[in-house]
């Protein structure tokens, strides 16, 4: 591991002490974060898995009844009665704060009702299936603002980690060992002038008898 | 308020429009590229895009991938399997523990 270099002296011990200081405390802050943000993380993976599961069955189901409608009636049919229907602003889309990550917030407003095509030329089983997607519909808004959050999560924990990591195995570890090294070094240079001293007041009192 | 876009091919995409969703038909999975800017330029809060066209895109939804919204979900399309999402998912769980999670019964 690669040393600090620094200047042997007091400024820098209390320099770098303080250092050591402000990393241990960033240390458990982001650490106590960590753990809060992986809780969080936790608790919304089983009830995705769920949610991905049931939206995934659900638009298998409503595609089947689509393929059967075009069957019955015909691809030109199908498709010029889905043409029916302008794109809305359907969603009130917010921000909520996780652990300082942004998760969307989304609510689905009311669905139209699927209407301006010819109930008499088309298979009832097209509204079966219309009725069907409308009903996954809030199920999908769901389990978008789920996933959403669910990687921007993951982001920020794979971040913090980083930020744990190079802080309890690379920055405090080489704040401590410089730390060690200036006390030894301020030691040893004060050991040598006592024996420097001693060695003067002897002679000192040598001279004087 | 926004709205919701969905990218894929036509038999998968269609039954979302009458319900206000705005649809964007693709013949082939690539050209969902070319659309991608005029899809966001309609703000939409959701995308939700086929597994062909995510598998296409990859790129071009994992610069969204920052940003709240749009929140962009894989959903299966009318031919696929399915298991994209998942995995999507699964990538996001070992992105943040550094290991994979195995599924248990009882969350499912």
């Amino acid at each position: 591991m690669a040393t600090i270099r620094v200047n042997p002296n007091r400024m820098e011990l209390l320099k770098l002490r303080r250092r050591l200081e402000v990393a241990k405390r960033g240390h458990k802050l982001l650490k106590d974060k960590l753990d809060e943000l992986l809780k969080e993380f936790m608790a919304r993976i089983a009830e995705n898995r769920r949610l991905r599961d049931e939206v995934e069955e659900a638009l298998f189901g409503a595609y089947g009844q689509l393929a059967i409608a075009r069957a019955e009636a015909g691809s030109p049919v199908i498709a010029s009665a889905l043409l029916a229907g302008q794109p809305a602003d359907l969603v009130e889309a917010g921000e909520k704060n996780v652990m300082s990550v942004r998760v969307p917030l989304l609510d689905l407003g009311e669905i139209p009702p699927p209407e301006g095509y010819s109930l008499a030329t088309t298979p009832a089983l097209l509204d079966g299936a219309l009725e069907n997607l409308s009903e996954v519909l809030p199920r999908m808004v769901e389990l978008a603002e789920r996933e959403k959050a669910i990687e921007l999560l993951a982001a920020e924990i794979e971040t913090t980690r980083r930020r744990v990591n190079a802080l309890e195995y690379v920055l405090m570890p080489q704040l401590a060992d410089a730390v060690r090294s200036i006390r030894m070094k301020l030691d040893e240079s004060e050991r040598s002038e006592r024996t420097r001293l001693m060695k003067v007041k002897e002679m000192i009192e040598g001279q004087q008898q | 308020m926004a709205g919701i876009a969905i990218i894929g091919d036509a038999v998968s995409v269609a039954g979302f429009r009458p319900l206000g969703v705005a649809a964007y038909a693709v013949d082939r999975p690539e050209d969902a590229r070319a659309l991608w800017p005029t899809v966001l330029d309609a703000a939409p809060a959701v995308v939700f895009v086929t597994e062909p066209v995510y598998a296409a895109i990859p790129d071009l939804i994992a610069a969204t991938a920052d940003s709240p919204v749009p929140a962009v979900t894989v959903i299966p399309g009318a031919g696929s399997t399915g298991g994209v999402g998942s995995e999507k998912l699964e990538r996001a769980i070992e992105r943040a523990l550094g290991t994979k999670m195995p599924v248990r019964e009882e969350d499912v």
